[in-house]
């Protein structure tokens, strides 16, 4: 029963998308152009980031934390807001509105960013005889990664698309924005130094997905409100 | 507006069938990642004048389980797997004559212990060891005279596959044995049926060290010829070395060429002898080889011989070996060359022993290589630990039959034994004290050459029908002949046709850890409930509950509109 557990975790990885899309007001004001041009901003970014790791970066034999390393792969990291930047602010979108335009560029490269990390290796382990609690594992991952990217690019609307902001909130957001922006890096942190295995580290991002998507929840209608 | 219809046509055609040239080369991604895999030796499987014997079948794909044989179990979609240390050989033997059905057979034998120069083991180990060396003899017995219809292995016990066994028997006593709804481990070997194999041929090389002919003699020279069959026959072909049937017979014959050769090198020490260094090859089938080279010798060679000696498993006796003839001990000659032997071993302080058996014509099994050689009236001994003859295919190089249980200082024994008594047979030295191999001089039984041959023997499965075209054992002992003798010749035979063979002797074992039916629905449940609830939790924070109640409302019925 093998294509079975591919197809279970098939629908976990890749379902909460499909889900989103279609429980929130996205699906009414048929936002998937938006999506489908995030994604290929992604793809592009991506091919970006590849270029750059391979010339910059060493591959260490040993699997420990090299904080010189560590901090090149955050530098490189940036390139992902700056293209959520590009895709927010650049791409002509039709006349949604603030709330969904976010939503919907959230959407398309968190789903991107699914697909090409975790759709080959689906493909090729979940269809064996032999079961492992990976492929499960990262089908949560990737529903907390759809709830990062989602905050990260309302923390990127109300930065860089939202004129007025209450003056207090404005280092919460950017100090928000940055702790997403280096979640990969300290998800490494954790695998490597401290050791931790794979389902203690998805724990970790379940937690913390839950607790900056309030963060950003509270923020982002913080700053809804007129200023008076 | 009809062009862009067909314009959009032709696209989705182009992009369906794109799709599915993806979809086919995707699945065509064939994966084996499995947490373990063993290699494991196939039982042989072979046919006895038409009647079949041993596993017929090679490919496995069945649940692992452990319930050794316990009645009233359903075992025909498992495999038992048995660590061989602690088998139950009756139960074993009643579930084979009972014909129980089985998804196949897995045994797991001891790893290989390092022994070497550890000859004061313990005595409870010796006994431990020495016992499951019976059951291991035992149960090969039972094996090849078994016909079994499902796949028998044989694989090495280390620490992943005791982990597993572990998990298995945990397994099998909470619940019922492993199926495909309750999870377990899944143990596959992915060959092809096995085939028969084309007449299996068996090479003769021989050996030829002419002794010392005086110009004015016209006599053909007397001949010696010493003997040993260098191929194996076990239950598990791919591990069948006999390190002591009959590795120690063609260690000994090679090293008794190397000694003669230095002596016959000179002229002024070359005895008025030929020698003749045979070693054949389907010796565990009733000496088939032996025979078939024998009567291709010239006659007036085979004439010419005086004696023949065969060895044949010298290699781990204390204090007695016997010579087994088939002439009777009255008989002069035998007398004769019986009274060498004993004079020599009395100065290396072992005791020899004389063994007759007489010949049947009209029996078909030749117990003895040396048989062969009375039923052509070449008189001919055989030196070997063993007092009794072993029966059809016993004894000839089996599981239990490895380079630990080898004593090198009783091979170098009978080499000297041997070695010494041609000397004095060859010169004339009967009766006279005169010790020409001794240790420390140039003609020293050399130990390390012995060693050497040994292990390499001993890492080198020898069942003749597995032999390849031009194999380089072979040629390597004809290569090692060719050092010490003149005149070196291989005479190719093919084995008699009462014995066939089918191929397949090595494999490997997958063992993969799979999760139950019943676990992928639950898991299935699992996400779509949380599919489900996401689902509805978004809309209601998004939308509001009464959207999603909307939702399930029928939409108003259009006859009112259209009226």
């Amino acid at each position: 029963m093998t294509v079975f557990h591919f197809f279970n975790c098939a629908i976990l990885t890749f379902g909460p998308h499909a889900v989103y899309y279609s429980a929130t007001p996205l699906s009414e004001y048929d936002t998937l152009g938006t999506s489908i041009k995030a994604a290929l901003v992604y793809l592009g970014t991506a091919l970006v980031k590849l270029v750059c790791l391979a010339t910059f970066l060493q591959v260490s034999e040993n699997d420990s934390f090299d904080p010189y390393q560590e901090l090149l792969k955050a530098l490189i990291g940036f390139i992902d807001v700056a293209g959520l930047y590009f895709a927010l602010t650049q791409l002509t979108h039709r006349n949604i509105s603030q709330n969904n335009k976010f939503q919907a560029v959230g959407l398309g490269w968190a789903f991107a960013d699914s697909v090409l990390h975790r759709l080959a290796p689906l493909w090729v382990g979940a269809r064996g005889l032999e079961f492992t609690w990976e492929y499960v594992l990262q089908g949560l991952e990737s529903n907390a990664n759809l709830v990062f990217t989602v905050s990260l690019a309302a923390m990127g609307s109300l930065m860089w698309l939202r004129k007025s902001k209450p003056r207090a909130l404005i280092p919460l957001i950017y100090v928000c924005a940055g702790i997403l922006a280096t979640m990969p890096s300290i998800t490494s942190y954790l695998r490597r130094s401290l050791g931790w295995r794979l389902p203690e580290v998805v724990g970790f991002e379940l937690s913390a997905s839950l607790v900056m998507a309030i963060i950003s929840w509270q923020l982002f209608s913080a700053c809804q409100r007129p200023l008076v | 507006m009809a062009t862009r219809k067909a314009r959009q046509g032709e696209m989705l055609e182009s992009v369906y069938s794109v799709l599915a040239m993806v979809f086919v080369l995707v699945a065509c991604v064939e994966l084996c990642d499995a947490a373990t895999v063993l290699d494991v030796y196939r039982l042989i499987q072979y046919d006895l004048a038409g009647s079949p014997f041993g596993s017929r079948f090679a490919s496995l794909n069945h649940h692992a389980s452990s319930s050794a044989f316990a009645p009233g179990v359903d075992l025909s979609r498992s495999v038992a797997i048995s660590p061989v240390r602690e088998l139950n050989l009756t139960v074993l033997r009643e579930f084979i004559e009972m014909r129980r059905p089985l998804g196949g057979l897995l045994f797991l034998l001891p790893k290989h212990f390092d022994r070497s120069g550890k000859q004061d083991a313990e005595e409870g180990d010796e006994v431990e060891v020495g016992r499951w060396r019976n059951t291991l003899a035992e149960l090969e017995d039972l094996l090849i005279h078994a016909s079994l219809p499902y796949p028998v292995y044989f694989a090495f016990e280390n620490d992943k596959v005791a982990e597993i066994l572990v998990d298995v028997r945990k397994n099998d006593a909470s619940s019922q044995p492993a199926t495909a709804t309750t999870g377990g481990f899944k143990l596959l070997v992915s060959t092809s049926e096995p085939k028969k194999l084309a007449s299996t041929s068996i090479t003769n090389i021989q050996g030829w060290l002419p002794g010392f002919k005086a110009d004015d003699d016209v006599n053909q020279l007397p001949t010696i010829a010493i003997v040993a069959s260098y191929d194996t026959f076990g239950a598990a072909p791919a591990l069948a070395v006999g390190s002591d049937s009959n590795g120690s017979g063609v260690a000994a014959l090679l090293e008794l060429a190397r000694l003669f050769s230095r002596l016959y090198s000179n002229s002024k020490t070359r005895g008025r002898f030929n020698l003749l260094f045979g070693l054949t090859s389907g010796g565990p089938y009733n000496y088939d080889g032996t025979s078939k080279w024998l009567r291709s010798l010239d006659q007036r060679l085979r004439e010419s011989i005086d004696y023949a000696v065969c060895l044949n498993s010298i290699g781990s006796w204390k204090n007695e070996l016997w010579i087994h003839v088939s002439k009777p001990p009255e008989n002069a000659y035998v007398r004769q060359v019986f009274e060498g032997f004993s004079d020599v071993a009395k100065e290396l302080g072992v005791k020899v022993g004389l063994k007759h058996k007489k010949i049947n014509i009209s029996n078909p099994r030749v117990a003895w290589e040396h048989e062969q050689f009375s039923r052509l009236r070449v008189t001919a001994v055989t030196v070997s630990e063993l007092s009794v003859a072993p029966e059809l295919l016993q004894n000839s190089g089996g599981l239990d039959d490895s380079r630990e249980f080898l004593s090198e200082s009783s091979v170098i024994k009978s080499v000297k034994l041997v070695a010494e008594t041609l000397a004095r047979h060859i010169y004339g030295h009967q009766g006279k004290n005169i010790e020409i191999f001794a240790d420390g001089s140039s003609l020293a039984v050399n130990p390390s050459y012995i060693s050497a041959w040994l292990d390499f023997l001993s890492q080198t499965p020898r069942v003749a029908p597995f032999f390849v075209k031009n194999d380089p054992f072979i040629a390597s002992l004809k290569k090692e002949l060719a050092e010490h003798t003149v005149e070196v010749n291989v005479h190719q035979d093919v084995l008699d046709g009462t014995y066939t063979f089918y191929d397949s002797t090595k494999a490997q074992l997958n063992i993969y850890q799979v999760a139950s039916v019943a676990f992928d629905l639950l898991l299935l449940l699992v996400v779509g409930s949380y599919l489900i609830l996401l689902f509805s939790f978004l809309f209601i924070t998004t939308r509001g509950l009464d959207d999603l109640i909307g939702l399930f409302r029928r939409p108003p019925s259009r006859k009112v509109k259209t009226a």
